[in-house]
């Protein structure tokens, strides 16, 4: 294992001051990681992550990028540095175009650079390759997730932290969103991602993390959770009929 | 019927349209209706008169008029700098009132109702300034000069009308292609959301309220130039600007534009038609039309 890449240390997070969601967690991701956090619906698992991204105050604690504190850094700067977020709903902007939405990602780039990073991204992706004037909103639910993470990758970013990319895509789609993310983190990015499909995360995952009640609960390697029926059954709400799946 | 109220009322429309185009733009990014916008209107015709007479008073000759307008070059020389000026003005009123509201995470409420006390005090203080007599940027007389079909208009109304279209044109251009006009139409779908994709969303607001502003300060000119300047001058025009902006829909620039054409026209229409003491309830009429029978305005997206 490498150096942390990304951290957290006793992190306080919540909309309210007085009513935290996430309370204390002491937290880090090695370069080339993909961790996956999972937990019971209300564990704090996106506030977490938004609270990484910035979108939902801090209270305590600390968080670094690289070693670099970034605790109270601005989201737009905290981009620039690095770390890239998908959130799991409106994670396009529905009324511009797919175009619009990978200029707006590039538009940190000099000037030159930014129809080759786009091109790159097309490449990448070809679905959107194929319907660059097509309004964001009107792109299928698999497309749409595409596109965000394509936008999130446009700035060639060490971290991207992913909020539920699976939820609401059909089955088919859902697969084909884990074969993504795993090529991404192949490609030397690392990958924090919450997710409430238990299965299809831990078969991908390098490490899992269990949040409960805003605290880290439980962690180990993707097959020690799986196998270990109380972890399932106390907070993954997996049954026993899972393990034979997961094994 | 005299057609000449199709003359009368897209030069009403251009000023209203200009000062929607502002509007718009403040509504769909800060998120709440800025009844001082009208008062930026007022400012920015003021600030122009001053400069003005600054600049007639370092150099006659800057006063006397370009043929065949009405104004020398003192007027397109300080509508530049009133223009930054004003949106100076606007960054000011919001680093002072609008921010401190912003980052304690106000309600829309608040918000409004700052924005009726910023109204009064930049209204009281023009008043203070200048008085409320009326002033002009020119004493001169224009003869109207015959278009056909009956229409009549004087070259400054004329040359008005011109700046009002670049001045939509080149704001819509902004709007649809370029880095600034990306951003400013990320941050008015989704703030959270641009800020995540790298856009600095305080710099976003910024650049809203100082183009908004000289927008405004253009359209307080026009209506300074062709009519006359009073601190009342944008306070009268607050509800066809926000009827214009709505019947435009929200965040539409070339809606809010041709919007403020169709209000200046009715407008005129109105006074031909039923009376000039009709004229101020045509905006009301239609302000109440569009929130009932189509809420999101002609151009606006559905929510």
């Amino acid at each position: 294992m490498t150096d942390a890449i990304l951290s957290t240390h006793g992190l306080v997070a919540g909309y309210e001051p007085d009513l935290p969601i996430v309370r204390g967690i002491d937290f880090s991701v090695s370069s080339g990681e993909l961790v996956v956090l999972l937990g019971p619906n209300g564990a704090g698992k996106s506030t977490f992550v938004k609270a990484i991204a910035g979108l939902v105050p801090i209270h305590a604690g600390t968080m670094a990028l690289n070693g670099r504190d970034i605790t109270h850094v601005t989201p737009h700067r905290k981009v620039a540095e690095g770390l890239a977020f998908v959130p799991q709903t409106e994670n396009v902007f529905a009324t511009m175009t797919t175009l619009e939405n990978l200029q707006i990602a590039v538009a940190h780039l000099p000037k030159a650079k930014r129809a080759v990073a786009i091109e790159a991204l097309f490449t990448r992706f070809p679905d959107l390759a194929a319907r660059p004037s097509r309004l964001a909103g009107a792109l299928s639910g698999g497309q749409r997730q595409m596109l965000a993470v394509a936008r999130a990758l446009a700035l060639d970013p060490p971290v991207i932290i992913l909020d539920e990319p699976s939820a609401g895509l059909s089955p088919k789609i859902v697969s084909e969103v884990f074969e993504m993310l795993k090529a991404i983190n192949a490609s030397g990015v690392t990958v924090l991602l919450v997710e409430q499909n238990v299965k299809a995360a831990l078969a991908i995952a390098s490490r899992a993390v269990i949040l409960a009640e805003g605290r880290i609960a439980h962690e180990g390697l993707p097959e020690e959770l799986a196998s270990d029926p109380l972890v399932g059954k106390i907070y993954l709400g997996t049954a026993h009929h899972h393990q034979g799946a997961l094994a | 019927m005299n057609p000449q109220f199709i003359m009368d009322g897209l030069i009403t429309g251009a000023i209203i349209g200009l000062g929607a185009v502002g509007v718009t733009l403040t509504y769909s990014i800060l998120r709440f209706s800025n009844f001082a916008h009208g008062e930026l209107l007022s400012w920015g015709a003021y600030l122009a008169l001053a400069v003005a007479g600054a600049l007639g008073y370092l150099s006659a000759g800057l006063t006397k008029p370009i043929a065949p307008f009405s104004f020398g070059w003192a007027l397109p020389i300080s509508a530049v700098i009133a223009i930054g000026l004003t949106g100076l003005l606007a960054l000011a009123v919001d680093a002072l009132l609008f921010s401190s509201f912003r980052r304690r995470g106000s309600a829309i409420i608040i918000m409004v109702m700052a924005s009726f006390g910023a109204s009064l005090a930049l209204r009281s203080l023009l008043e203070f300034l200048f008085s409320s007599r009326p002033a002009y940027f020119t004493k001169a007389l224009q003869i109207a000069m015959k278009l056909g079909g009956g229409l009549r208009a004087t070259p400054d109304q004329l040359l008005m009308l011109g700046v009002a279209l670049v001045a939509v044109i080149a704001v819509h251009l902004l709007m649809t292609r370029t880095d600034i006009g990306r951003a400013m139409r990320a941050v008015s779908e989704n703030p959270a959301l641009a800020s995540i994709a790298g856009i600095d969303v305080r710099r976003v607001i910024r650049t809203v309220w100082f183009l908004g502003a000289a927008l405004a300060c253009v359209a307080g000119i026009m209506s300074g130039l062709l009519i006359q300047i009073r601190p009342y001058l944008g306070h009268d025009l607050l509800l066809p600007l926000f009827a214009a902006a709505i019947l435009g829909g929200i965040g539409s620039v070339p809606g809010a534009m041709l919007a403020g054409l169709i209000i200046g026209l009715c407008e005129a229409l109105a006074v031909q038609a039923v009376g000039a003491e009709w004229r101020a309830a045509v905006s009301f009429v239609i302000l109440i039309a569009v929130l009932l029978v189509r809420p999101r305005g002609l151009f606006g997206k559905a929510s």
